[in-house]
């Protein structure tokens, strides 16, 4: 060890693990496809109608796992409640659940007033439990008349409208718990909840364009390429914004030169010299922003087209996750002391470990199939079936 | 050992089993729970003016100041402050940092065991002249504006009326929040209870007039703590002449009671 | 059940106010009857806290029962060492019942690094003015002694300079200034 590194001797273990790099991912995942949703259902952007209400049952499935990650990291699990019958005013924290709750119930009334016709008519084909089921889902009415449609449709927008600033503070809120915590250089930033928002986006995008592209290729069914073209511009548009964001953080303060400045130089250049500045800026940001640019701007072929489109959601994927963990376990690594650095070394059979990472990562894409079971994910099924 | 010695030696152990068996009833009370105020003879209030009367929680004011120049790097006030509240190994309610400095000013600080073996022996990892060094306790800083409690999703953490940040292990959750917001990184999660703990300056104690474990036992008088509402109590006069006293990381604006004396700049 | 172009709203909008009121209840049900008392955390945390055992008394405590001790620590310059540092918590001690405090070193080699915890020169941090402090094995050699000796075969634990002065009483020399 070198002798010059000191490090509290309270900050040698990191305390806030891969949960913490899970947890904004998984509700990063939901805010960009709600994203996606809310352009179709309240901007008309005709075009994403293919994947208009994938995008709702994968932000629901991502959501009601979303938790998970948190649970498992706090220490006491079996008191959460408490933050919702005791939360203090000035927590950013104490949020949390209020607006999980809020997010969650306003999801779930959108897809059931958005699959509201189509649970109608399966209802009348459906017997037994599935039968009963959709008579809940349905809140037991068959009325589709056209009086009734034009009302679901408004509220829909309507809650769809609500949902956009409710997803904003869902992950901007996230940010915030970061940006928030002054004893920590390389996490205390305004810009964190900024940054933390549009790379949520380009994470959800890039979620549900390489979803959309492998289960059309697994059940052989043909590809919308308008709707995959105009996720990946929308997509281009917001990881500018998410990558821009992230170096006008990292430049300035270069550029200022406070203690800031000086204190997180060194985590930079130093300890995540490879996962910061190779990985996540290099390989995985500079690469894809080449890439979707060449897709944007030039005409190429559709199979082509598919291919890179879904190989850059892959790498956009992957450096959202490498952004959470440089800011999470990263920012940790540095101590409050300012004189040194700690490691950190994930375990496999940790309660934080890796496999309970594995298990948490495969979970809402086993509840995405539950609910596919449910909703029918495909309008083309749907009016193949009827 | 002379021949008288060897006899009072004898007497000793008598006059010990007499006294044992005669007042260990006694002794057992004092470490039951007491009630508030209650006078306990053979322990001496160390805190002037705290026994006999009612507790006013809003009428009190502590201050703990460490004299730097006065720190030998003991560690007696970390295994006391161990054993007083059991912490498990490898986690500090209050350590002690040593410094070196060369004649480039480069700066080499360690705290192994958080200083809990005390510092027998110079750094062997380095090998430049040293022309510098000293010892920094710390422990929890008390602040006014702690930025602990102002994270604290459930209201675990808390600042009482009478100046002392608690932690309430009852209701914690054990996020860790506080540990991230602490500037001091004066908190850890307890490994057995997986809550957040922390230094409470003792607070059991200063609420039956004894002073914190850690000032008990420091042989040199480096740690000091006292009520600002009596001014004749030392700190009531160190901070209040014109000694030169400072607190950690002033920028980050958490105003700690905790106060230190010849401080040097190398000290975060 | 029929239904009418708006029944399905009206249900959904009933559903959110039971959720609401049971939340709502149980929020009151569940918060801690001294919740709020001073401030947004549970004010008998505070009593809780203040009520915890006290696990080190004082000097005075334990030599209120150790007389002999008391003779000899308080007349030497380790009266400001607490008794508790070496020999262990006083409730341990009394919890034990007769099993005395044990020291956290002793015999032979051993106390000298109880010793140089505080007396080590070589750890230059250590003021004149506060702590005398010794180079070993030189301050051994210095003072014409084997250099097997171990501190208190010359200083008396609790009174460091106890059989020194006595020794230099008889032997009649007097202390260099």
């Amino acid at each position: 060890m070198d002798a010059l590194n000191f490090v509290f001797p309270n900050d040698l273990h990191v305390h806030w693990s891969m949960m913490i790099v899970l947890y904004p991912y998984l509700t990063g995942l939901v805010d960009g496809s709600f994203i996606v949703a809310a352009l179709y259902y309240v901007f008309g952007v005709k075009s994403l109608k293919p994947i208009s209400r994938f995008s709702l049952v994968f932000a629901f499935a991502f959501l009601s796992c979303a938790m998970f990650p948190l649970l498992m990291h706090l220490g006491r699990p079996e008191r959460n409640h408490n933050m919702m019958i005791t939360p203090s005013p000035t927590s950013a924290m104490s949020g949390a659940g209020f607006i999980f709750t809020v997010a969650i119930i306003l999801i779930g009334l959108i897809l059931l007033l958005v699959y509201r016709p189509t649970f109608v008519k399966l209802r009348l084909k459906s017997k037994g439990i599935m039968n009963i089921l959709y008579r809940v889902l349905t809140m037991d009415s068959t009325n589709l008349s056209p009086e009734s449609l034009e009302l679901d449709r408004k509220i829909i927008k309507f809650l769809v409208a609500i949902g956009i600033p409710v997803a904003t503070v869902l992950h901007g809120y996230v940010g915030f718990l970061f940006g928030g915590v002054k004893a920590n250089p390389s996490w205390s930033t305004p810009l964190m909840p900024v940054i933390f928002l549009f790379s949520a986006c380009v994470s959800g995008i890039s979620a549900l364009v390489l979803a959309y592209i492998v289960i059309k290729k697994l059940r052989n069914q043909p590809v919308d390429l308008g709707c995959v073209r105009t996720c990946i511009n929308i997509l281009a548009g917001f990881f500018i914004l998410a990558f821009s964001f992230e170096m006008l953080e990292v430049f300035s303060h270069s550029y200022l030169r406070t203690w800031y400045h000086h204190a997180v130089e060194g985590l930079l250049n130093g300890p995540l010299f490879y996962s910061f500045w190779v990985w996540q800026v290099g390989i995985c940001s500079v690469l894809p922003l080449l890439l979707l640019g060449w897709l944007c701007l030039f005409k190429m072929k559709a199979s082509v087209f598919k291919f890179f489109a879904a190989t850059v959601s892959i790498i956009l994927l992957l450096q959202v996750l490498l952004m959470r963990w440089n800011v999470v376990i990263g920012g940790q690594l540095m101590s409050k002391s300012t004189r040194g650095y700690t490691q950190f070394h994930p375990e496999w059979f940790d309660k934080e470990g890796i496999i309970t990472v594995i298990v948490l990562m495969s979970l809402p894409f086993i509840v995405l199939f539950m609910l596919s079971k449910i909703f029918p994910l495909w309008l083309e099924e749907e009016k193949a079936s009827s | 050992m002379g021949e008288p010695e060897a006899k009072l030696d004898k007497e000793r152990r008598a006059f010990i089993k007499k006294v044992l068996n005669g007042t260990i009833a006694g002794s057992l009370l004092l470490v039951i729970p007491m009630p508030m105020g209650a006078a306990t003879p053979e322990v001496p209030e160390q805190i002037p003016g705290i026994r006999g009367k009612k507790w006013d929680m809003f009428d009190q004011r502590f201050a703990f100041i460490v004299d730097i120049t006065r720190c030998i790097g003991c560690g007696s006030c970390c295994v006391a402050d161990r054993r007083e509240f059991n912490v498990p190994d490898g986690y500090y309610r209050t350590w002690v940092e040593r410094y070196l400095k060369d004649f480039d000013d480069e700066v080499y600080v360690d705290s192994p065991h958080g200083g809990f073996d005390g510092y027998q022996s110079p750094r062997t990892d380095i090998e430049v002249e040293v022309r510098d060094t000293f010892f920094v306790p710390k422990l929890c800083n008390m602040c006014k504006e702690p930025p602990c409690v102002q994270v604290c999703p459930v209201g675990a953490t808390f600042k009482t009326p009478d100046g002392f940040v608690l932690v309430d292990r009852e209701r914690c959750v054990g996020c860790a929040y506080c540990i991230q917001a602490c500037p001091y990184s004066a908190r850890y999660l307890d490994p057995v209870t997986r809550t957040a703990e922390k230094c409470t300056w003792c607070y059991h104690r200063v609420r039956k007039g004894l002073l914190p474990a850690c000032v008990t036992v420091c042989p040199t008088g480096a740690r000091k703590f006292g009520d600002l509402n009596d001014k004749n109590s030392e700190v009531y006069k160190l901070l209040h002449e014109h000694e030169v006293l400072t607190v950690l990381k002033k920028d980050m604006g958490t105003y700690p009671a905790l106060y230190y004396k010849g401080l040097r700049r190398e000290v975060v | 059940m029929k239904s009418s172009y708006n029944s399905h709203i009206k249900r959904i909008v009933l559903g959110l106010l039971i959720f609401a009121v049971v939340g709502f209840v149980a929020k009151m049900v569940l918060t801690p009857k001294s919740f709020g008392k001073y401030g947004p955390y549970r004010a008998d945390a505070i009593d809780e806290e203040a009520n915890q055992e006290i696990r080190h008394m004082t000097n005075a405590s334990c030599l209120s029962c150790h007389p002999y001790e008391a003779n000899i620590h308080l007349t030497g310059l380790h009266k400001t060492i607490s008794c508790e540092f070496c020999h262990g918590p006083y409730a341990d001690h009394v919890k034990a019942g007769k099993v005395y405090g044990k020291l956290p070193v002793k015999k032979k080699e051993e106390i000298k690094v109880l010793c140089l915890r505080c007396h080590n020169k070589a750890i230059q941090a250590r003021p004149g003015e506060v702590i005398k402090t010794v180079i070993m094995p030189e301050h051994l050699e210095e003072q014409k002694v084997k250099v097997s000796h171990t501190c208190d075969q010359c200083h008396h634990v609790h009174a460091p300079l106890k059989y020194i002065n006595r020794a230099k009483k008889i032997v009649g020399i007097k202390e260099k200034s």
